[in-house]
């Protein structure tokens, strides 16, 4: 691979050159380096697949992928690429498979669910005449496919020979919270999508950034849920690339703190007088046994898992271009959950998505943010919230720790 | 019973309420046990129950007119409904119920407009104290994929 020219101005995650938010060519280096490079993906879930020819699409970076199930109800993730012409074998984003085969519909090559190549029209001519040159192998054409992980039915994958494999590349305490939010089984409640204008990286920077969180999001204030007052904390996981920050219900002694300390508090409180005239959307439960109210979660680069209170969600974030980003969401509850829950989970899911009313900020400041940097691609962000290194501060949230994990994990892959 | 000038009606001056960004009036369009949710045709027909927005009575949809106005941060825009012909359905418990086509364009204050979605109202209108109400509005959105964001209900 060309040896990429640093931008950055000195060692370490404490800024950001503008740049890496509009050029082109260094987002070509992103599709090599870190979504073909040693990272893990998310894929999809093992429940949307749930039968031998079930299949859900899935993008790493730009590659268009498969995630399929075959008839041993083995999962495998494929590239969404006949190897004749490069027409995408399946188009709709989830279905199932007729006769267990992935067939073009440009010249029949016909594949198995493991994607090796079983036939191709027309391999001998026509009355022995024309057809494939005698050298021609199926087995030479078969489908690219991903390494994968299965971790509590979410598939991840990878491309790259040298992926650490993926508990040692996320570490135990990240392996545990994903246990502890999908560990019993789960119940898909729907999906949807947004397009942001702007890049994928800026809204990396927004999930991993625990500071704008009750300052941005002032309906954080009104459900007490995400003051960095409350008790909480963040963790980094390996190589600090990842994160997970997390609240604990009960502990909010925020309300003092708030009140006297002007700076600290957004325009949330004096907003609503009274609070909500609906309590039942605030009727929330400990689904968990820990008190934790709220986790959010990252896998480097683009995965988010969820959980806002009860209102949990996996985001997938897709690069569309330096300047576009799909941000993809499922939400889930889980089998067990009775009518109530239920019924409670998706009124909490108001809190997500694109009218989330926590969530429209995040789907919005990025692309004000991109329409005013590009001017000045050798200008830089700064980030010295909780000093300049990667180690999580005991008990704190107030730091940008987190923000400089993600960047010291890209400028690893990248060498910018 | 609810005629179906009435219930026209009744959208007619919804959607212009919206348009107008008269959003303190949307509440009052349905009735106290109203239901207003917006969902995708997507998650309709594989039977998944999430909404983009939900609100299950009046209160539910007053917090989100607070939160709308007072909370949330979002890029100032303009919307335009343009309804089809609404088409009756089987009427349930004394409502009228019908859907009616819709599309909403959004326009920024640069100037910038695009078709911002597209869909179907399905409504079940009644009349409560001699007003007409929705009692149940389910917005479906052909798209599963929403640009930037969704503040100001449909």
């Amino acid at each position: 691979m060309k040896q990429a020219t640093p931008i950055w101005s000195e060692e370490g995650a404490t800024h950001t050159p503008y740049a890496v938010y509009s050029d082109p060519q260094i987002y070509e280096l992103e599709q090599r380096s870190i979504f073909r490079g040693p990272t893990w993906h998310f894929l999809g879930l093992e429940q949307q697949i749930p039968e031998a020819g079930s299949f859900v699409l899935a993008q790493v970076g730009d590659t268009p992928v498969i995630l399929v199930r075959d008839e041993a109800g083995e999962v495998h993730g494929l590239v969404n690429r006949c190897a004749h012409k490069g027409t995408p074998l399946v188009f709709v984003p989830s279905g199932k498979l007729a006769r267990q085969r992935l067939m073009c519909i440009y010249h029949n090559w016909m594949y198995d669910l493991r994607g090796n190549l079983k036939s191709v029209a027309f391999e001998k001519g026509v009355g022995g005449k024309g057809g494939m040159p005698p050298e021609f192998r199926k087995e030479d054409h078969s489908l690219t496919r991903l390494r994968l992980h299965r971790i509590c039915g979410l598939v991840f994958g990878t491309f790259h020979p040298d992926t650490p494999p993926f508990e040692d590349y996320i570490g135990a305490e990240h392996v545990a919270n994903i246990r502890r939010v999908c560990g019993k089984p789960i119940e898909v409640l729907g999906t949807y999508s947004q397009l942001l204008h702007s890049n994928w990286k800026l809204y990396m920077e927004n999930v991993k950034d625990p500071y704008h969180a009750s300052i941005l999001h002032a309906f954080n204030g009104l459900m007490k849920q995400d003051r960095l007052t409350m008790e909480g904390g963040i963790q980094m996981g390996t190589g600090g690339w990842h994160h997970i920050s997390y609240s604990r219900m009960t502990v909010d002694s925020g309300d003092e703190l708030y009140k006297t300390a002007p700076t600290l508090r957004s325009s949330e409180l004096s907003a609503y007088g009274e609070g909500l005239r609906d309590p039942s959307f605030t009727d929330v439960w400990d689904d968990h046994g820990d008190r934790v109210s709220l986790t959010v979660q990252t896998v480097f680069p683009c995965f988010v898992l969820q959980q806002l209170r009860n209102c949990l969600a996996m985001r997938a974030v897709v690069p569309k271009g330096p300047r576009q980003t799909e941000l993809r969401w499922i939400a889930f509850g889980y089998q067990d959950d009775d009518e109530r829950r239920r019924e409670l989970r998706l009124k909490q899911a108001n809190m997500m998505g694109p009218a989330g009313l926590i969530s429209m900020e995040d789907g919005m400041v990025g692309a004000l943010i991109q329409r005013s940097i590009e001017a000045d691609g050798d200008k830089s962000s700064v980030m010295i919230l909780g000093g300049r290194g990667l180690e999580p501060i005991p008990g704190s949230r107030a730091s940008e720790g987190s923000v400089r994990g993600f960047w010291t994990g890209y400028r690893h892959l990248t060498g910018l | 019973m609810v005629k179906p000038e009435e219930a026209r009606a009744l959208l007619r001056d919804y959607t212009y309420a919206l348009d107008a960004g008269r959003l303190s009036e949307w509440p009052m369009f349905f009735s106290e046990k109203g239901l207003y949710r917006i969902t995708t045709r997507q998650n309709l027909e594989q039977g998944y129950p999430l909404s983009i927005m939900l609100c299950d009575n009046r209160n539910m949809l007053y917090d989100r007119v607070e939160a709308t106005e007072k909370a949330n941060i979002y890029e100032p825009h303009y919307y335009r409904h343009i309804l089809s012909d609404s088409q009756p359905m089987e009427s349930k418990d004394g409502a009228l119920c019908a859907r009616t086509s819709f599309i909403c364009v959004r326009t920024m204050l640069d100037g910038s407009t695009i078709l911002f979605t597209s869909g179907e109202y399905l409504d079940e209108v009644v009349r409560e104290q001699g007003v007409v109400r929705f009692r149940s509005k389910t917005v479906v959105l052909d798209q599963s994929r929403i640009d930037t964001l969704i503040a100001i209900p449909l």
